[in-house]
């Protein structure tokens, strides 16, 4: 049987302790089937980074449990399931970005043989059955197909934010990551860049089909990129409801246009803020 | 930046005021030396001095240096192995660090003369001197420069599972490099001070411009004595462009990000 991509049970994360604690994500259950691109939304202090951060394995959770594709996400990120995309492009200025895009292709090189281990790997490839076999992608390719292809030479902080966004999410894509989680990665830009930018991650996301877990406080990139949006709230974090969109791909630019996608963003706000309105007493 | 200074030297506003002040500066020499001839000696006496006795000049330059050098290398080698350790085993840093920031504030040249009579006249309570004048400011910034990763970046490639060497090749010691050269910076004067200090405090040594500086100023020939420090100061300047060479080729990618922020 195939294991769910993300799988979170009754999880519980708090920081601080006594009084001062805070509870950053209470009793949160959540479902990511493989493949799909699911989207936490909500407003500051509602937990949907430290979710992202559970999954990615760099926080443990205080109970309850979180799984990537059946195992604990230290073993995820061991056997490089795992792509991180933070808020900052976070590329190492010292390095081009073509170096920038094939060193974690060098980093953890014992991740292959563990990935095999990993129990459903022949359903996950089969998954993507297609996609340029399973080898390592051409890392000059990819960073051409996303407009960098004059600046692989180039030092990070000679290319303006929404290039070096673009390169860590090739980065990213680079691994072939099972699960790509991506921190608020567009937040910073204009709104151009950034809708130029879900145009390429859907590009890079409907070839690859990896799972994605998208960290937004943005409703329309919400709802383009979602096939779930599940919608958060704060004191304590929790989540509210997960939203299906059932718009059609792929969506393009004129998805902003259709009249659907306005009522889905209709829907979303009016829970965001009536969650917002009554704070849940738990 | 850079690239715009080498036209502006044709402005006298960018030029001038270099050699003003050094003008200034000579005149008041002379008119000290005139009225003052036992604190002073007039510029060209020294000038004399130095023409007339280059390669004894030189030669003790060539001692000094090496001295500096031979401290400032072992202190560098032994501070960033041990930043290392530090950055890597909480219980080092936990043991040497306050050990480190007190001995940096410490004044080393007290230790100097117990080393002289440990070590004796020969090179190496120079060297000793020198490398630990050096010692502790390379430590301490490169040690906070390998904790100086900015977390995002961390998080990428922890969550890659890299291992500590990987972590500590590919992000720390690049991160730390500017730190690096910072201290090396700091240092770099404090290694010829530290060689100095070192030949005045063993009174008796044969050779450097230290021994030479105390020697002539025993006998008052104060011409030496100028003499002697400015080749001192010529010595300091050769290294420091040294250390500015090595950082402009080695973050090439530092100062493009710096310009950038501007």
């Amino acid at each position: 049987m195939q294991a769910a991509a993300i799988e979170l049970d009754s999880v519980r994360k708090v920081y601080g302790a006594g009084a001062a604690a805070t509870v950053a994500l209470n009793d949160v259950r959540l479902t990511i089937e493989p493949g799909r691109i699911a989207t936490l939304i909500g407003p500051s202090g509602c937990g949907k980074s430290t979710l992202l951060r559970l999954v990615a394995g760099l926080e443990p959770a205080d109970a309850g449990s979180v799984r990537v594709h059946g195992v604990a996400p230290e073993e995820a990120c061991a056997a490089k399931l795992i792509g991180f995309v933070p808020q900052t492009p976070a590329l190492l200025p010292w390095l081009s970005v073509l170096k920038n895009v094939t060193l974690p292709q060098k980093i953890n090189s014992g991740a292959a043989k563990r990935r095999e281990r990993i129990g459903d790997l022949a359903e996950r490839t089969r998954a993507r059955a297609g996609v340029g076999g399973g080898g390592v992608p051409d890392m000059r390719e990819l960073l051409r197909k996303v407009g960098l292809g004059d600046a692989v030479d180039k030092l990070p902080s000679q290319l303006s934010g929404g290039m070096q966004q673009r390169a860590a999410i090739v980065r990213a894509f680079g691994l072939r990551p099972d699960v790509l989680l991506m921190d608020e990665p567009f937040s910073a830009l204009d709104e151009f860049t950034r809708e130029s930018l879900q145009d390429q991650l859907l590009d890079l996301w409907s070839e690859e089909s990896t799972t994605v877990l998208f960290v937004t406080h943005n409703i329309a990139e919400a709802v383009r990129l979602s096939d779930t949006v599940v919608v958060m709230a704060p004191s304590p974090g929790r989540i509210v409801e997960s939203v299906d969109i059932g718009l059609p791909r792929p969506r393009d630019q004129r998805v902003f246009e259709e009249r659907g996608f306005h009522d889905y963003e209709d829907l979303i706000r009016e829970k965001l803020y009536s969650a917002w309105r009554s704070p849940d007493a738990a | 930046m850079r690239r715009r200074v080498p036209l502006g030297w044709i402005r006298p506003a960018i030029w001038l005021p270099l050699p003003v002040v050094l003008a200034i500066g000579g005149g008041l020499w002379q008119w000290g030396a005139h009225s003052l001839p036992y604190l002073l000696p007039p510029l060209s006496w020294v000038f004399d001095s130095l023409s007339g006795h280059l390669s004894y000049y030189l030669r003790n330059a060539g001692t000094t240096l090496g001295e500096a050098v031979a401290g400032l290398g072992m202190s560098f080698v032994a501070a960033f192995i041990l930043a290392v350790l530090i950055s890597e085993v909480p219980v080092v840093r936990r043991a040497v660090m306050p050990i480190a920031v007190v001995l940096n504030v410490t004044p080393l040249v007290a230790i100097a003369p117990v080393l002289v009579v440990a070590f004796g006249f020969g090179p190496a309570p120079k060297v000793i001197i020198t490398a630990l004048f050096c010692f502790f400011p390379i430590l301490i910034n490169t040690a906070i420069g390998l904790r100086s990763v900015p977390p995002p970046m961390m998080q990428v490639y922890q969550t890659m599972k890299a291992s500590r060497l990987e972590l500590l090749v590919h992000l720390r010691i690049p991160t730390a490099l500017p730190f690096l050269f910072a201290a090396l910076r700091i240092v770099t004067p404090l290694s010829i001070t530290g060689a100095v200090v070192a030949e005045l405090t063993a009174s008796g040594s044969v050779g450097g411009l230290g021994s030479v500086i105390s020697v002539a100023a025993s006998m008052n020939q104060l011409a030496v004595v100028y003499a002697a420090i400015f080749i001192l100061a010529v010595l300091g300047v050769l290294l420091m462009l040294i250390v500015t060479f090595a950082e402009r080729r080695a973050l090439r990618w530092h100062e493009s990000s710096a310009d950038r922020a501007n």
